[in-house]
């Protein structure tokens, strides 16, 4: 029981890190259409420079992220105006696909940067904090993140809802035509989103670092991990995007329990079946 | 369908006919006989590119023709692969004998794999196709009886002289090559091309003209997985070892996204010219090791930002022969002689017609 308890909350904790992961993606699925292949590379990029960022200047991780959330935005930002602007809206495959030679590109970079070695980053006192509740130990990091997480997601989806960006963000995801009609700049627009998709994988990826050890080749896997969360919960919905992300957590963990190498398997597994019984998703409108 | 056939009738019948029919029984002579005077690493390099030229041709087939950008074909590769070697070590069989049924058994996945992956379209089926890849790779390297993460030899290979298993391989994998390309160009000339094209140019009109769009589908990517399986089985009958993280390696697909995007995505014509760019690239370059990888990304991202239509595509129009003969063509009188693509052929059909007599079928 104990351990079954523990095994759940590690699996929302991780899950609710999976869900962080995939709101960047679920942005520019939503308001682009496009996909980011080189999503999860650019997670373990923002975890290496978490580590250059704490070696040059002598700070923990959470200090990094002051400036690990403005160099990721300003990344994004030059990288919608410079490169996929010029892809977006020509159907869903060229921005795939320059999104798939990005990724090697990043893969391969991070490999003559920094070596094809795993690297783990420490994130002080905290990491060894632990609150005891009734037998079941929680780490006070992950919680944290978790509570990071989820924090992140709700102010996304007020800002989706409640401000300027958000009703801009609605209508170029609705009719991008009649949304540059009515006097929203799409390519400014668009890079202003892919600026805040990557703050946030900025945000993401020191969360990541700290709990994981990560090297150049990591990338992919976190894409499949936040593709899976988005699509389970059903595109367009952030909050689904949460539960989608903590199934897979859980899925994980616990097939890890059944047989240590199977974890990652179980999570895909969950999402197949998921596909099969709701192809919507748990909350989707839209038929992806 | 016989209707709209003769409308869009395939080019033929040109001068080229006459030429074809003498050089195609050159190549497939001098093709043949390459083990008699090649090494053995010339001989192992050119079953590398004509299986990787399979894979590619498959998933330009997926892409260009059918709408299926499956980020995941390899997982076909990984399949076909080890259906042959646990086949051919559990039944003690001949390899060789063995390949059918590899194509047969990669061909049974794409349809059971068909039945989740077709929920998903565009983008997603994209990354939808990667996750069954990673699903299949995780499950062989945790199953001790395909020797899990070491994964397994080919036990009936050592029963063959050096010269007989090289040139045997060889010559499997210019069977599969050739095999593929015919296969793709009869399919492209025939009524599943022509649907297919149809679905491309636009797949609500095609539902509407009476297309049977998820069919033709599902037809393309079992074809395109029996392809993948084929190559995957005779590529690791090269190595004479399979393990899971090598047969269901991305590397695969990536490789064949990078010549179908440089040799031109959507033309048959494209993976012939990329595969030929890519061996160039990769002899001369790959001693670069890291830096190799990050420039053929580059050239690939510059080449979808400045050339989308690939190699094939920066040919100037009126020299671009079209020696597979698989561009259809207007009927007579209603276009200038030269062939137009199948893009332009249906605008100025739509433009000329009323709605109506675009449907007939």
């Amino acid at each position: 029981m104990q351990i079954f308890a523990e095994t759940l909350l590690n699996g929302l904790m991780l899950g609710a890190l999976y869900a962080l992961f995939g709101l960047g993606l679920s942005l520019s699925l939503g308001v682009m259409g496009m996909i980011n292949i080189a999503h999860g590379d650019l997670i373990v990029v923002g975890a290496y420079l978490t580590g250059v960022a704490m070696g040059l200047f002598g700070i923990d991780a959470i200090a990094a992220l002051s400036l690990v959330i403005p160099a990721m935005f300003v990344i994004g930002w030059l990288m919608q105006q410079l490169l996929l602007n010029r892809v977006v809206g020509r159907g869903p495959l060229a921005p795939l696909l320059l999104t798939f030679g990005l990724s090697i590109v990043l893969q391969n970079l991070l490999q003559e940067i920094f070596t094809a070695d795993t690297r783990s980053l420490q994130a002080g006192d905290l990491a060894q904090l632990g609150v005891n509740i009734s037998g079941v130990s929680i780490g006070v990091l992950p919680l944290l993140s978790m509570l990071v997480s989820i924090a992140l997601l709700g102010a996304t989806h007020w800002l989706i809802g409640h401000t300027h960006f958000g009703r801009q963000a609605r209508a170029v995801s609705d009719d991008p035509d009649t949304a540059r009609l009515v006097g929203v700049n799409d390519r400014r627009f668009f890079a202003l989103v892919t600026g805040f998709i990557f703050a946030t994988i900025g945000i993401a990826a020191v969360l990541y670092a700290v709990r994981t050890p990560f090297s150049p080749t990591a990338g992919p896997e976190r894409l499949l991990y936040s593709f899976e969360s988005v699509v389970l919960g059903g595109l367009g919905n952030i909050w689904g995007t949460l539960v989608g992300g903590l199934v897979i957590g859980v899925a994980q963990l616990f097939g890890a329990k059944i047989s240590s190498g199977l974890g990652p398997f179980f999570g895909h597994l969950v999402f197949l079946v998921v596909l099969l019984a709701r192809p919507r998703g748990l909350f989707g409108r839209a038929v992806p | 369908m016989t209707m709209s056939q003769q409308m869009l009738r395939v080019s033929s019948g040109t001068p080229m006919r006459g030429a074809a029919w003498v050089v195609l029984p050159l190549v497939v002579v001098a093709a043949a006989a390459v083990p008699w005077f090649a090494t053995f690493a010339v001989q192992r390099l050119l079953v590398e590119a004509l299986t990787l030229f399979t894979v590619a041709l498959a998933w330009n087939l997926l892409a260009g023709y059918g709408g299926l950008v499956a980020v995941g074909l390899h997982v076909f590769v990984g399949v076909g692969a080890y259906a042959l070697f646990t086949l051919s070590n559990q039944l003690h069989l001949n390899p060789w004998l063995l390949l059918p049924a590899a194509g047969l058994f990669a061909a049974f996945f794409a349809l059971i794999s068909a039945w989740p992956m077709f929920r998903l379209s565009g983008a997603y089926f994209a990354v939808g196709t990667w996750v069954l890849a990673e699903m299949m790779r995780i499950l062989t390297l945790n199953t001790p009886w395909l020797g899990a993460g070491a994964g397994m030899p080919l036990e009936a290979m050592s029963g063959f002289d050096r010269w007989t298993r090289n040139a045997g391989v060889y010559w499997a994998a210019v069977t599969v090559g050739f095999g593929a390309l015919i296969v793709a160009r009869a399919i492209l000339r025939g009524p599943l091309g022509l649907a297919l094209m149809s679905v491309r140019d636009s797949e609500p009109a095609a539902l509407a003209c009476g297309v049977p769009v998820a069919r033709a589908k599902i037809a393309l990517w079992i074809v395109g997985a029996v392809m993948s399986g084929l190559a995957g089985a005779v590529a690791y009958m090269n190595t004479l070892q399979v393990t899971p993280d090598a047969s269901f390696s991305l590397n695969w697909t990536a490789a064949a996204i990078f010549i179908a995007v440089l040799g031109g995505i959507g033309t048959l014509e494209g993976p012939i010219v990329g595969t030929i760019i890519y061996f160039v690239l990769r002899e001369v370059f790959a001693g670069y090791g890291a830096w190799y990888f990050i420039g053929i990304g580059l050239l690939a991202i510059m080449a979808m930002v400045a050339a989308p239509g690939g190699a094939w595509s920066l040919v100037p129009e009126r020299w671009r022969l079209d020696p597979l003969r698989v561009r259809r063509r207007m009927p007579e009188g209603e276009t200038p002689a030269s062939t137009v693509d199948t893009e332009a052929a249906t605008l100025t059909r739509s433009s000329r017609r009323p709605p109506s007599a675009n449907c007939r079928s």
